[in-house]
């Protein structure tokens, strides 16, 4: 089984194990691209338990986590949802952008998160106790939150919190030339204009380019795609319509990446 | 006899500009086509974030000008980048090179100095140097246009030639000092051109000196849209116009102060307006001006009584980066003898519109029955399913969903009442009497959907003085009483929103609700008389509404600033405002703001 590649940034591996020994929950909270996800997935191999990954959205209700009554030819049967099932088998229940649920919805979280570690299912009328290799953990992006959605604070309050950025420029330039395979100076380079780019504020960009995105314009690098090209599709295209900012983000790769003689 | 005086002088003065100007006129790039850009780039290079670009006004250096140069009177006004810490002011249009690419490369290349500029100590040439030099180390993209723009500088004016020698070692030495007084180098940051700070750090607390520490020196006041009238394609101006600049010197000199920017002496502004240039002496005003000031704009206050004597909260002081403790004072106002008013006939028409649309949103528990899926069984509709004959032909939704939406709210509104809400929209309607409607609509429409609202109007004159009104707060019950202060709301003064802000986080921030919203609406940016204006009354705003912010608050603004730029989002955060630009529909556009906010 191929090892998935994780660069630490702090020391979020060695609190995401502590957390893990102690039957704490873990919430992450962080810009899109900044490796929230491949930290779990890597954290789940290296603990050995499996990851079960929901994302979130407006709709989700209770029952798409807890399970719910199916219909077959014998009548209706019991289905569990991804939470259930993370709970009574053990594994990581991964709730990924979690404000985008409804507050309603979390509240079914509680139980989990504190010292009872138990699932009651009202439906079926069935407690379960959380196996000892249950962990729940929870993310978001604190950028995306809109005017009047946020996490209730009683939810808010059952979490370890992780709070990850982008990782700073030595490291995100490692990041880059492993992924990737590009050579420094170029991964340098991208790791520069990314700095600058994250300068803007959230009126000009929504959000700023993200780690992820700087590999991806290294993968184009790498597979013969000029620089200036490559940024233009992977970084500047990406992080906004607007003609002036694209304008300006163009410049700006063009004065980097631009003569090499 | 006059005109064909006029047309020789014209041809003349066209003749001898063109023959000494060097700027290639159909490749000029203009500033304000790029203004956008330029800011996002400031912004991207690393510049501060309360700063903005403008344009500069011309300065004059003293150069050995040709004898053509001196006839015509060019050659002698310059317009150079600087920046203070307020601002970069870049040249309203560039033009010194052969294409439009490497004039518009010009401004970028100035704004990147601008981020640079200040990180280095010394003189002016070590700075510029040592910043150019980091440009072009870091930028390759740069080193092309730097090549070929120094070269045709220089190939222009051979004066400019020392830039090239420049190597890091000599930048003390006074020979390049000295070439640096006679011929600028365009691509450099320069000076600020006047002493800008001396105003900014004007305080209240000085009083109003005459007589001695009157310093005679004169600056020349930045005014964007002259600058850039100046700098357009003037070619065919008058000779008169030019002539007294060269062959005589007329230096008119009008008393207009700028640190209390409105006090309105008709002719002084009128005479300024003629003027060519404003020269602005370093005067304060004397005790006469500012009494007169204050009549000039004091509200009606005849039925306006304080409660209490005030009370003092901090302001933010971005220079020092601090709070200036008890430094505001805020007054809160209750207006009495007040007439009950009626809902006004004009608004009903609007008002059952809106009612029409929230009748729309209200807020109850849904039940979904019949879903191919949900949350919980309807056995209804399964028994019914399974007593049919046709199975196949039958539906099977057996599912039923529960949506339940649930608006705890708490919301306070803020309005803006200073002077400048007075401006008129149409020959009928002001800015402030759009504001009032909205007021009305809005409370109609939150009491309509049994929602907890406040409203406070504000206004200030300096840090002593924040008149907070008190038009509805949260335990008063909606009445014709409060549309009676709505209804004699009227405007004053000045725009310390900072304060303001404060005061009713601080209120909304006892209610008990979940959400909290402090909606607030203005006309524009934050300013007062003393040195609240421009970046520090934008950051202590920020700071404000970040500590709104902390509270779990949640600060909307609605603006009416036709004008409103950049300030706003680094204010308020991407989605925590909007523009109104036609505020006659303010009063409609409210409750649908609200409804958006808190669906």
């Amino acid at each position: 089984m191929s090892k998935i590649y994780y660069k630490e940034h702090a020391n979020e591996v060695e609190l995401f194990e502590a957390a893990a020994s102690m039957h704490l929950p873990i919430l992450i909270k962080g810009p899109t691209g900044c490796g929230k996800t491949r930290f779990i997935e890597a954290m789940g191999e290296k603990l050995g338990r499996k990851v079960y990954t929901v994302v979130c959205h407006d709709d989700l209700s209770a029952a798409d986590l807890v399970g719910r009554h199916l219909i077959d030819e014998g009548g209706t049967f019991w289905q569990d949802g991804p939470l259930t099932k993370a709970v009574r088998d053990g594994g990581i229940c991964y709730l990924d952008e979690i404000i985008e649920a409804r507050k309603d919805t979390t509240v079914v979280l509680h139980s989990l998160a504190d010292y009872r570690r138990v699932l009651p299912i009202d439906r079926t009328g069935e407690l379960i106790e959380a196996h000892p290799d249950f962990m729940l953990v929870v993310s978001y992006n604190p950028g995306y939150q809109n005017v009047l959605k946020g996490m209730k604070p009683s939810t808010k309050q059952r979490f370890i919190s992780l709070s990850f950025t982008y990782p700073n420029a030595d490291i995100e330039k490692e990041i880059i030339i492993k992924e990737s395979g590009v050579n420094a100076d170029i991964a340098q380079k991208l790791v520069e204009i990314a700095g600058e780019i994250r300068k803007l504020n959230d009126n000009e960009i929504e959000e700023a380019v993200s780690t992820r995105l700087l590999v991806y314009a290294a993968k184009l690098i790498v597979k013969g795609f000029d620089e200036y090209e490559a940024c233009m599709h992977s970084i500047v295209e990406s992080l906004s319509d607007d003609d002036e900012v694209i304008e300006v983000l163009k410049k700006l790769i063009d004065l980097h990446f631009h003569s090499k003689s | 006899m006059l005109e064909f005086e006029e047309s020789i002088g014209k041809i003349w003065n066209h003749v001898l500009t063109k023959k000494t100007n060097t700027a290639y006129e159909d490749k000029r790039v203009f500033f304000e086509d790029k203004s956008k850009v330029l800011n996002i780039f400031y912004r991207l290079l690393g510049g501060e974030n309360g700063k903005e670009l403008h344009v500069t006004d011309k300065r004059f250096i003293d150069t050995s000008r040709t004898l053509l140069q001196k006839i015509s009177g060019s050659g002698k006004i310059f317009f150079l980048a600087w920046q203070d810490e307020t601002g970069v002011y870049l040249p309203s249009s560039l033009a010194y090179f052969d294409s439009h690419e490497q004039n518009s490369m010009m401004y970028i290349w100035l704004v990147a100095m601008a981020t640079r500029f200040d990180r280095y100590r010394g003189n002016l040439v070590e700075k510029n140097f040592h910043a150019s030099s980091e440009l072009l180390n870091r930028y390759p993209g740069f080193i092309a246009f730097y090549k070929k723009a120094v070269d045709q500088l220089i190939e222009k004016n051979e004066k400019l030639s020392f830039v090239k020698s420049l190597d890091g070692e000599n930048l003390t030495d006074e020979d390049y000092l000295e070439h640096l007084d006679l011929y600028p180098f365009p691509l450099w940051l320069y000076p600020p051109l006047s002493s800008k700070k001396k105003y900014s750090e004007f305080d209240d607390k000085d009083e109003p000196v005459r007589g001695n520490n009157q310093t005679e020196k004169i600056d020349t006041l930045k005014m964007k849209k002259q600058a850039s009238q100046i700098d357009d394609k003037k070619q065919t101006d008058g000779l008169l116009a030019f002539l007294p600049d060269a062959l005589m010197s007329i230096m008119e000199q009008v008393n207009v102060d700028r640190s209390e920017d409105d006090s309105f002496d008709e002719d002084a502004l009128y005479n300024a307006e003629d003027l060519d240039e404003i020269t602005l002496g370093q005067k304060k005003a004397n005790l006469n001006a500012r009494l007169k000031m204050d009549l000039d704009i004091s509200s009606n206050s005849k039925e306006e009584y304080p409660i209490g004597k005030g009370y003092f909260i901090d302001e933010w002081d971005y220079s020092k980066d601090k709070y200036l403790k008890h430094y505001v004072c805020i007054k809160p106002l209750i207006t009495t003898n007040i007439e009950p008013v009626a809902f006004p006939l004009h608004l009903k028409k609007i008002y059952k519109k809106i009612q029409a649309e929230l009748d729309l949103m209200q807020l109850d528990r849904i039940k979904n029955t019949n879903l191919p899926y949900g949350d919980e069984l309807n056995l209804d509709t399964w028994i019914e399913y399974k007593g049919h004959q046709n199975k196949s032909g039958h539906h099977q939704k057996f599912y039923t969903n529960f949506e339940r939406k649930m608006r705890d709210m708490s919301t306070l509104i803020l309005a803006d009442i200073s002077l400048s809400t007075e401006a008129a929209i149409t020959q009928e309607i002001r800015v402030i009497d759009a504001i009032k409607d909205s007021l009305m609509v809005f409370s109609e429409s939150l009491e309509y959907l049994e929602d907890r609202f406040a409203i406070y109007a504000f206004s200030s004159l300096k840090n002593t003085n924040v008149r907070f009104h008190i038009i509805k707060n949260f335990k008063e019950k909606y009445s014709d009483y409060v549309r009676g202060k709505i209804d004699n709301i009227k405007p004053g003064y000045y725009t310390r929103l900072g304060a303001a802000i404060r005061e009713s986080s601080k209120i909304l921030n006892k209610q008990q609700s979940l959400n909290k919203l402090l909606l607030i609406i203005s006309d524009g940016k934050p300013n007062d008389v003393d040195r609240y204006d421009g970046r520090y009354g934008i950051e202590d705003t920020k700071k404000a509404i970040l500590e709104a912010k902390k509270l779990g608050l949640v600060p909307f603004c609605i603006t009416i600033d036709i004008e409103a730029k950049d300030y706003l989002s680094y204010l308020f955060g991407k989605n925590g405002y909007v523009v109104v630009r036609d505020s006659k529909k303010l009063p409609k556009i409210l409750p649908e703001i609200y409804m958006s906010l808190t669906k």
